[in-house]
């Protein structure tokens, strides 16, 4: 016997997004398992995913306008299909009919095939009635938006009135920018080689290796890439390996450095008589960082150690230079990771806070006197950024800031921010320390 | 161990319906391994001996997503079956087509397993399905067999389409070098 035919890709996006909604799983694991779709059919996937995710609460709020009663929790597949019918009609160019009659055939068969009339009547319904469905949930700023209420009141708290600007921007696909291996090769050879495969880019203003591309590719069509020539990462986290300013014969500690792409950036800026040792917690995701350095042909320690326990690893031997790139609640790279909108909850926020002040402790330690630590998150909450380094410099006489001056971003009380979609690059912010 | 050819519908042999094993050696053991190799090959969940053209009573299953959990039923036969579960099926003798066949949700079988032990299985869900799948295959039956006549059909004529197509690549292999 054959187990069931193989997944469309409609299919394949139910299966994804209820792995998300119902499990919690983050969106980039749950999609492992389009692998065993053909190219194509995995790009409209992936397509299906990030788009329903991104607005997720803007389609669940027509579709609640839609039905008399909710599907119960049970029949997660059964909301999530009509939240990618409902996608697929109005953010993609799939004809209505298709939109319609795809979905509806997809629980034709089997235990859900009481679900095709309301799934037809639904779609049907809003059809009719598009336009005034759309503007009943545009005039809530949550739905339209599709961001929960407690991050747009953080946001606000925050921001003020840049607030609209930065929900929109989570909303913008992102673009795919890479980082030219200058061991390697230069930029504007790499441009030419690019032009010459029929990728266009521009190059990134805010360092010498940075190329933003046009369309997104697959990292295949990217010339040598498995040869090492080049590293997909976003023009924000680009900037750390250049504010670490960093010099001969140093030695360098890389704190939560999983999967790599900062840590690859730093040897490939970095004269080679630097040594530096790249920790991380998380033992899969570590796997990442030595491929990454094996694709690049890099050289550093690795360890799969707790950043908290340094007594477990540390030799003694102090660090010149510390990137501490610390877990955060992501708020600055929404528009990669659409799922973090579903997934954060308010609640997480203080454990996170904590969780840096704990290393930031932890690792201070470790510096050597007028050594350099780079505290650095994808966030764009105060609470994690500028007012964590102010607590800390509270609690630390023997710190002292090195203000960031840069045309990218906008300066804090502390360190520097950039919002999402400025200059095209995720949210990021970045703070440098001193030991005196 | 080698891999075994596999038959396709609407092969006559696989009609055939298979008897009783009675003595359980080494060679039967080594030809247990190659159905093994076979299935995890094609790739399958469950192959019948009738399949690769052996007419014993013997099949071969693993349900498991890490293909670590083996099943080898000898003479099985089905003791209780009770309730009804509509599942897609698909075949490693009618490769491509998958559909919905009407099986009981609960069986119990007993057989013997590859040291001549007899043992006695409880099983639901996908696992009853696919050994009722399976002891079909050695009464001579398909799962297109539960279909209607001009679904059966479809499917025949597409087979012999695809077998023929396949047979002509075989005999000319040097014609697209």
């Amino acid at each position: 016997m054959k187990n069931k035919a193989p997944r469309s890709a409609r299919e394949t996006a139910v299966v994804v997004i209820c792995a998300v909604l119902k499990q919690g799983k983050s969106l980039t694991d749950a999609l492992s398992i389009t692998e065993e779709l053909e190219a194509r059919e995995r790009a409209f996937c992936h397509e299906l995913c990030y788009g329903t995710l991104r607005w997720h609460d803007r389609l669940n709020g027509i579709l609640k306008l839609l039905l008399k009663k909710t599907f119960k929790p049970k029949d997660l597949d059964i909301t999530v299909l009509a939240l990618v019918g409902l996608y697929q009609i109005i953010y993609l160019s799939t004809p209505d009919h298709a939109a319609v009659s795809e979905t509806v055939n997809l629980c034709r068969n089997g235990k859900k095939s009481w679900a095709k009339g309301v799934l037809n009547g639904v779609l049907r319904n809003f059809l009719r009635n598009r336009e005034s469905l759309e503007k009943t949930v545009d005039e809530n700023l949550n739905l339209r938006t599709s961001h929960p209420n407690w991050l747009i009141q953080e946001l606000t708290k925050n921001w003020g009135k840049k607030v609209i600007d930065i929900l929109d921007a989570n909303n913008q696909y992102p673009p795919m920018s890479i980082r030219v291996n200058q061991k390697k090769t230069s930029r504007s050879t790499y441009l030419k080689q690019l032009e010459g495969s029929g990728i266009s880019a521009i190059e990134n203003p805010f360092n010498s290796v940075g190329l933003t591309l046009d369309h997104s590719v697959n990292v295949d069509q990217l010339p040598d890439f498995w040869q090492g020539a080049s590293s997909v990462q976003d023009g924000a986290a680009q900037l750390a390996a250049t504010l670490l300013d960093i010099k001969d014969g140093q030695h360098i500690l890389d704190v939560c450095a999983a999967p790599g792409g900062k840590t690859a950036h730093i040897l490939e800026a970095a004269p080679s008589t630097v040594s530096l040792l790249a920790i991380d917690i998380d033992e899969n995701r570590n796997q990442r960082v030595i491929e990454n350095l094996q694709r690049l042909q890099l050289n550093a320690d690795v360890m799969t150690v707790d950043g908290l326990e340094p007594n477990e690893w540390f030799d003694g031997k102090t660090f010149d230079r510390i990137l501490l790139d610390a877990p955060c609640s992501a708020t600055g790279v929404i528009r990669r990771h659409p799922d973090i909108k579903l997934l954060r909850k308010a609640s997480d926020i203080p454990a996170l806070i904590k969780l840096q002040h704990d290393l930031l402790n932890t690792i201070w330690p470790l510096l050597s006197k007028n050594g350099v630590l780079l505290y650095a998150t994808c966030s764009i909450l105060s609470s994690e950024n500028s007012q964590q380094i102010s607590a800390f410099m509270r609690e630390h006489a023997d710190s002292k800031e090195v203000k960031i001056t840069a045309e990218w971003g906008q300066p804090c009380e502390h360190g520097q921010q950039i919002l999402p979609g400025d200059n095209n690059m995720d949210g990021f912010y970045y703070a440098c320390l001193t030991k005196i | 161990m080698a891999k075994l050819d596999i038959l396709h519908f609407p092969d006559k042999r696989l009609r055939t319906k298979a008897v009783n094993i009675i003595t359980i050696d080494d060679k039967l053991r080594r030809f247990i391994d190659d159905m093994y190799e076979t299935m995890y090959d094609a790739p399958g969940i469950g192959l019948a001996a009738t399949q690769v053209n052996f007419h014993k009573r013997l099949i071969v299953i693993d349900i498991s997503e890490d293909k670590d959990e083996p099943l080898c039923l000898i003479n099985p036969v089905i003791t209780h079956k009770d309730g009804v579960e509509i599942m897609q099926e698909g075949c490693l003798s009618v490769p491509g087509f998958y559909e919905n066949v009407e099986r009981a949700e609960h069986i119990t079988v007993n057989a013997l397993n590859q040291q001549g032990e007899a043992f006695e299985l409880t099983a639901e869900g996908l696992l009853a399905v696919c050994i009722q799948h399976e002891i079909d295959h050695l009464d001579g039956k398909l799962f297109v067999d539960y279909l209607s006549p001009l679904k059966r059909n479809r499917i025949r004529k597409k087979l012999i389409q695809m077998d023929k197509e396949l047979a002509q690549q075989v005999k000319q292999p040097s014609s697209t070098l």
